[in-house]
């Protein structure tokens, strides 16, 4: 079924093209070509962070709305441990060593973070998910005033260089890639595959996906479903914090950049199906295509700025909502 | 008072999952009057200390003036979710996009630096925001007022940052970012009204001299206190009619409401678009209170502010929204205070922009953790709802004791 709504999806793509292809000949192809590129790379973000949403909402039940600043918290243990190890020594995609070391601790500060949230302020309540929704919105703002009390409010970038677009690709296809962008897509896709086979293939995958179904049965049948919510933690905040650090490698670092993505990677786990975890991957590549896409849109002449590129990804999932709220992957995936 | 906790509608009826227990039903809660009465102790305390500050010299007459009137902008905001969230149960994080149109709309039809036009008075331009708030309200809920308690939440928030890029981006209506100046008075064009506080003149009073810009602050101060006494007395008498029991039954139990022939869609629209005009009133006294409206209304923070001063005053409470209210003030201005004493002192920050920025952060802190604090502590709030399915009067002699 999933194949075959991808087929659909990328016959829409095709069709809404080809008129443009046949104004702008062959030389809108490299343009589009990058865009999509782009989209790649900001999907690949996307997923990491819509992974976490949507595991957080099967297992824990209730939308969390602090897990865009789980991401800054990644994103700025990061910066953090990078200042600390330094730039020195080799270097994989042009990235040193040190970011590498940065990475693992922007995963590992967020899973502890999310956890000990989890014991210190989750577990406690008396409530339920609609209260514990708003709960998750003063855990965002306990977070993020954290990192603006200790960090300022500002911008800031990783200290590695900036880089010119890899050569060889640009003149074979005429698309602007750098070395950072292909390795954001490239770990990204090792940690999604690594949590495919987490869940399929491991008695802690299988555990969770019985939590998810059904805590209570999971539960008489001798699962320890406290351990499956701590494991959901760590897994779902560690990814979120990944994908904070290459959304700061991407674009830079501001303590409001998880909360500015937040509805966006809502936007691709409703879309995806909320509560799945192979939904939200096929839908933060939907959206975070679609939201590189939208400068299409004024190349030919349809008067929507990319400064709208969000508001189309919220438009879309309220269409979603509305028309299918059980998302393309529906129920039952995850 | 025994009884007090059977009293409390939300617990009468909602008796169902007894195993969970949500923001608006009260718990085991014997102490209620000695809350209110150390609430009412804290708000005398306070009012006094702030009247003794301006008495001796300490708290300008005009800066108090601008926390009343500041207050009763945020009970407004809290008036008006609490129409939506307290009386019908509906997650409503758009209270942003209201706020913003209640500024927007009559500025951009009265201001000189408006791209429309300056020629309509402020006093008619509420009637034009009042229209366009009824329309957006129907555009956002529409589509979201169907949905699930927490798909509610996600798209009513995804819809009002829509609202917020068009306010940003489309400069050749609203002035994008860099925004509308030259705001006039909010009773420009209308007799007497648009010249008293250049008429009355300066007063000298004790330390004081009293000029303009105090009068004028006074003046916006009796009119969003007018908006507020004005929605206050409505809403009471809203939530006591059927139209308000009916919201009550839906919220605690939508199957039982639809079983006596509501239509419950109806009745959430309703109460929606109402409490969309409440809060949008709040956002007529922010414009007409500066001189210079920028996009920022719409940050989703205004949203928030209202949410936790309707969770802390208690859901479905009208005196706990004018509570949440004054705690919002308390807040937002006891934060800005801790930058600039910071700021004086020399400690920790040498600018003033940086002082700025810790005030800012300080009060997300403060506001994320009373967020956090409220809903382990006191989910039902601090003036949960009186008597709350029935009129007070039905139920004889015990109304009066």
């Amino acid at each position: 079924m999933l194949a075959s709504l991808v087929a659909t999806w990328s016959g829409v793509v095709a069709g809404a093209l080809a008129p443009g292809i046949a104004q702008g000949g062959l030389d809108y192809l490299p343009q589009l070509l990058n865009y999509l590129a782009n989209g790649l790379v900001f999907s690949a973000i996307i997923v990491l962070g819509g992974i976490g949403l949507s595991l957080v909402y099967s297992i824990a039940d209730f939308a969390n709305f602090a897990h865009g600043d789980t991401m800054t918290i990644g994103a700025y243990a990061g910066l953090v441990t990078l200042g600390a190890v330094g730039t020195a020594g080799p270097t994989l995609f042009a990235l040193p060593l040190g970011f590498y070391a940065a990475l693992l601790a922007g995963i590992a500060v967020a899973a502890v973070v999310a956890v000990a949230t989890h014991y210190l302020i989750y577990e406690p309540l008396d409530t339920d998910s609609i209260g514990l929704l708003i709960t998750s919105i003063g855990v965002a703002f306990v977070y993020r005033a954290l990192i603006q009390i200790q960090f300022g409010t500002g911008y800031t970038v990783y200290d590695v260089p900036t880089l010119r677009p890899i050569p060889w690709i640009e003149d074979l296809t005429g698309v602007t890639l750098t070395e950072h962008e292909v390795a954001i897509v490239l770990v990204a896709s090792v940690l999604v595959a690594a949590l495919h086979v987490v869940l399929q293939y491991t008695t802690l995958g299988r555990t969770m996906r019985a939590t998810a179904d059904n805590e209570a049965l999971a539960k008489v049948s001798g699962i320890r479903t406290e351990r499956v919510i701590t494991s959901m933690w760590v897994i779902g905040a560690g990814l979120a914090g990944a994908g904070g650090v290459f959304l700061g490698l991407y674009n830079q670092l501001s303590p409001r950049m998880g909360f500015n993505l937040l509805l966006v990677v809502f936007a691709a786990v409703i879309l995806g199906g909320i509560g799945s975890v192979y939904g939200a991957m096929l839908g933060g590549v939907v959206i975070g295509m679609v939201n590189r896409l939208t400068p299409v849109l004024t190349d030919f002449g349809i008067p929507i700025e990319p400064a709208y590129a969000n508001a189309i990804a919220f438009v879309i999932m309220v269409l979603v909502l509305l028309v299918r709220p059980t998302g393309i992957a529906g129920e039952g995936v995850s | 008072m025994p009884d007090d906790h059977d009293e409390n509608g939300a617990d009468a009826v909602d008796d169902g999952d007894g195993s969970t227990r949500s923001a608006f039903e009260g718990g085991e809660d014997t102490s209620q009057e000695r809350i209110e009465t150390a609430t009412n102790v804290v708000l005398a305390v306070a009012a006094l200390g702030l009247l003794g500050g301006a008495m001796v010299g300490l708290i300008s007459p005009a800066y108090l003036v601008f926390l009343v009137s500041l207050a009763g902008m945020y009970a407004l905001l809290s008036l008006g979710l609490n129409v939506q969230w307290g009386y019908a149960g509906l997650i409503n994080f758009s209270v942003a996009a209201f706020f913003g149109i209640g500024a927007y709309v009559p500025v951009l039809l009265s201001a000189t630096g408006s791209p429309i036009t300056d020629s309509v008075p402020p006093v008619a331009g509420v009637f034009v925001a009042v229209i366009v708030t009824v329309v957006l309200a129907l555009a956002i809920g529409i589509p979201t007022l169907s949905l699930r308690e927490d798909y509610l939440a996600i798209a009513s928030l995804g819809l009002a940052e829509v609202v917020r890029l068009v306010f940003r981006n489309q400069e050749n209506w609203t002035g994008g970012t860099s925004g509308v100046g030259g705001i006039p008075l909010f009773f420009d064009g209308v007799p007497v009204l648009d010249t008293l506080p250049r008429d009355i003149g300066t007063v000298d009073v004790g330390f004081y001299t009293l000029g303009f810009q105090f009068w004028n602050s006074l003046l916006n101060a009796a009119i969003v206190g007018a908006f507020v006494l004005g929605s206050f007395l409505v809403l009471r008498r809203m939530h006591r009619s059927p139209w308000g029991r009916v919201l009550r039954t839906i919220r605690s139990d939508e199957e039982l409401a639809e079983a006596l022939g509501k239509n419950t869609y109806a009745f959430r629209m309703q109460a929606f678009v109402l409490g969309s005009v409440v809060a949008m009133l709040a956002g007529v006294y922010y414009a007409y209170s500066n001189y210079y409206l920028t996009p920022d209304i719409f940050d989703p923070i205004y949203t928030f502010y209202a949410w936790i001063a309707v969770i802390l005053g208690g859901s479905g409470s009208n005196r706990g929204a004018l509570l949440g209210g004054v705690v919002i003030v308390a807040i937002v201005e006891g934060t800005r205070a801790i930058g600039d004493v910071a700021f004086s002192l020399d400690l920790v920050v040498t600018q003033l922009d940086v002082a700025f920025t810790l005030g800012a952060s300080f009060r997300l802190l403060a506001i994320g953790l009373l967020i956090i604090l409220v809903m382990r502590f006191r989910p039902q709030g601090v003036l949960p709802p009186r008597d709350e399915l029935i009129w007070p009067g039905a139920r004889g002699g015990e109304a009066d004791e």
